[in-house]
């Protein structure tokens, strides 16, 4: 019996992409969590939802990719083909992934940022002080 | 709240507060014509005439803060532009917007009329 070798390479595809995927979330949803807590003044109820809708949403665009990406458009008659065409898809997969983590930790701290701004005191010293009539 | 004293003879200086007026806030703004009978009533103590050589900004707690002083606090009350305000107002940056605010109110009659004739050109 031959091996199917574009089937085998799909498979391996999808299992490390896949992880890759489930790696970089949870790492995003645990440490992205203090974050938002500060950012919402303590409020972890609220914290933990937005956590969450953002892990959703960085799964749902990070699967899509994945899934849009397998086909190889090309017949894999080797190993060292497979490995060859894995490389360079898993390649991109990170590369991605990459590029869509750090996203996350932009849309994260221009949040933060926002929070910040709104209690920021004046940043200049008053000239002299007068009364107010009225 | 931030109380403005700005020119109200300084076509410039009434687009600018139109402007503020327009922007989201952070903190509410009211403007009152510098040395009206309006800002004589409201800050019977202040010095009246430097409010109409410069801009002048009075906090709630009547802080009274002039010339690129009073632009950071306008700047720093909206909600697009308190980042801006808080980097417009680190040593480094401070000299050189006050140099450039001193300049402008300096010069802001001439502007105003070198604007209005630009626009009275677009006009007709």
């Amino acid at each position: 019996m031959s091996v199917d070798f574009l089937v085998v390479t799909y498979c391996f595809y999808l299992v490390i992409s896949i992880s890759l995927t489930i790696w970089v979330a949870r790492t995003l949803f645990r440490n992205g969590r203090v974050f938002l807590v500060d950012v919402f003044h303590g409020n972890a109820a609220l914290a933990d939802s937005v956590n969450r809708l953002l892990v959703v949403g960085f799964y749902l665009i990070n699967l899509g990719y994945v899934s849009l990406a397998l086909k190889l458009g090309y017949d894999v008659t080797s190993a060292r083909g497979s490995i060859e065409a894995l490389s360079q898809k898993v390649g991109v997969v990170l590369l991605v992934l990459g590029g869509m983590h750090f996203f996350n930790l932009y849309v994260f701290s221009r949040i933060r940022r926002r929070s910040v701004l709104e209690v920021a005191p004046p940043p200049v010293v008053p000239d002299a002080c007068v009364a107010r009539a009225r | 709240m931030l109380t403005v004293l700005y020119d109200s003879n300084c076509a410039l200086c009434r687009k600018a507060r139109s402007w503020l007026q327009d922007q989201p806030k952070f903190v509410e703004m009211e403007f009152v014509a510098a040395g009206s009978l309006e800002a004589r009533r409201l800050f019977p103590d202040l010095d009246h005439a430097a409010t109409l050589r410069d801009l002048t900004v009075i906090g709630g707690g009547g802080e009274v803060y002039q010339r690129a002083k009073a632009w950071v606090m306008c700047l720093w009350a909206l909600r697009e532009y308190r980042e801006t305000a808080l980097k417009l107002s680190t040593p480094e940056t401070m000299p050189l917007a006050r140099r450039i605010i001193a300049w402008v109110s300096r010069h802001r009659l001439w502007l105003s009329s070198a604007i209005e004739s630009v626009g009275l050109q677009g006009r007709s």
